[in-house]
């Protein structure tokens, strides 16, 4: 009897302990949302996803490669699976972002509307010579850096990881990428990667601007 | 054909009905020469309507009027059937529109998209020279968009591809610049509440009034 009762809470615990050790990171960063399952399943139409695309470019410019003032992202060539997490993170309010929360309420209220833009933005070439580039007076502190802390998640050529939503973080642009890191060590982003606030917590303004230095050098990882 | 010998018969301008009899008359005699009736219609209708505001040729005189000529034909459609429905109001244009037909959309709107769209010119150069940059980069701080986005370099517009969730985004070039200014007011109040997905209405929020000025006054003198 004593057998049994400890083997149902043996069992008991490893059932709810990772569901507790997940409740605690899933609603702020990686949890699908309803949203989100649903344009992952959407089999998206790249020729649509031009069209629709249109009234995007006014900030993420017509090649999709944004703005080397770091005011927009490179959206050409990242991820789909990434492009859909933060469309839907930033329609549900969980990324912060009011400049464009408020252009995607309606226009990406259509599941098939994200499908498409991120089957068109995805396949869009890189134009290295439009990435916003740091410096470079810090690539090699930051490769140090990267190296350690970063390549895990986003990978040896900052090519990230589509099945597990981790941006390419090579080729963007350094404005870009410093102020994101900004957002995420100070807790200003919203849809953080718990792992990754801890891991840029204890970096200082020199670090971080080494790591955008260093990312924004990486050339276009080839897929 | 016979259906379109109707419509163009019901598409006059002083929209008076034609009655049963008379349509079937008319149908009888068959002429056919339906297309030719809708060209002469949508221009009637332009000299006697439309003109004292927007120019016989769409090329509005006066500044709080805007130039129609070179407009798309999609978004002069979806303009008129606006004002018609509500869903654009104007307290010139409103009582205008009430007047026309559905049937007379389309050729007024072929009309005025055909005809040639007078060179504009900028009354402030220094303006003008912000509202380009303005135009091409939008503001970065404040969020506004470049218009080139949408609007194509210039203010030549774009036409939506058929078949495609997409829309028309009109023409801006050599536009009058009040009419620019008043619009843009317009979305950012929400007096002006018919485009698509908010997308002016947000726009417009965001940009000042002198930003308003600067990008009015490069479009009107933009050329060609």
């Amino acid at each position: 009897m004593k057998k049994i009762l400890i083997s149902i809470v043996a069992i008991a615990s490893i059932a709810v302990l990772p569901l507790a050790a997940q409740a605690q990171t899933s609603q702020t960063w990686n949890e699908k949302s309803a949203e989100l399952t649903k344009v992952l399943e959407t089999k998206g139409d790249p020729e649509r996803g031009a069209a629709a695309f249109v009234p995007c470019q006014g900030c993420h410019r017509s090649d999709a490669m944004g703005k080397s003032s770091g005011a927009y992202p490179r959206l050409a060539g990242q991820h789909a699976s990434v492009l859909l997490k933060q469309m839907t993170d930033i329609r549900s309010g969980l990324r912060n972002n009011p400049k464009m929360e408020e252009y995607v309420e309606d226009h990406l209220a259509k599941p098939e509307n994200m499908a498409d833009i991120a089957a068109y933005v995805s396949a869009l070439p890189i134009v290295e010579d439009k990435v916003g580039r740091g410096p470079g007076t810090a690539i090699q502190a930051g490769k140090t850096l990267f190296e350690r802390d970063c390549v895990q998640c986003h990978g040896n050529n900052g090519e990230g990881d589509a099945q597990k939503f981790y941006p390419m973080v090579a080729a963007q642009h350094y404005r870009y990428l410093l102020r994101e890191l900004h957002y995420i060590r100070d807790g200003d982003r919203g849809n953080s990667n718990p792992d990754m606030v801890k891991v840029v917590k204890p970096y200082r303004e020199a670090d971080l601007e080494a790591l955008a230095d260093y990312m924004s050098s990486l050339p276009p990882p080839k897929k | 054909m016979k259906i379109a010998e109707f419509k163009s018969l019901s598409a006059t301008p002083r929209g008076y009905r034609i009655g049963m009899t008379a349509r079937l008359a008319a149908l009888l005699l068959g002429f056919g020469m339906a297309g030719l009736a809708h060209a002469q219609d949508a221009q009637t209708t332009a000299a006697t309507v439309c003109a004292a505001c927007h120019g016989a040729d769409g090329n509005s005189l006066a500044p709080m009027f805007p130039t129609l000529a070179g407009l798309q034909e999609n978004y002069i459609v979806k303009q008129l059937n606006d004002f018609m429905s509500g869903k654009r109001k104007n307290d010139m244009m409103s009582p205008i529109a009430a007047q026309l037909k559905p049937e007379d959309v389309q050729p007024l709107a072929a009309y005025f998209s055909k005809q040639k769209r007078a060179r504009g010119t900028s009354t402030n150069r220094m303006a003008a020279s912000a509202g380009k940059v303005l135009y091409n980069q939008g503001n970065d701080e404040t969020g506004v968009p470049a218009c080139i986005g949408c609007h194509q370099p210039k203010g030549a517009g774009s036409e939506g591809a058929s078949g495609l969730q997409n829309y028309t985004y009109p023409k801006l070039a050599n536009q009058q610049i009040d009419y620019i200014k008043s619009q843009l007011k317009n979305f950012a109040t929400g007096e002006r509440s018919n485009d698509p997905n908010r997308f002016m209405r947000v726009t417009a929020k965001r940009m000042t009034d002198e930003e308003m000025e600067e990008v009015a006054q490069y479009l009107a003198g933009v050329g060609d």
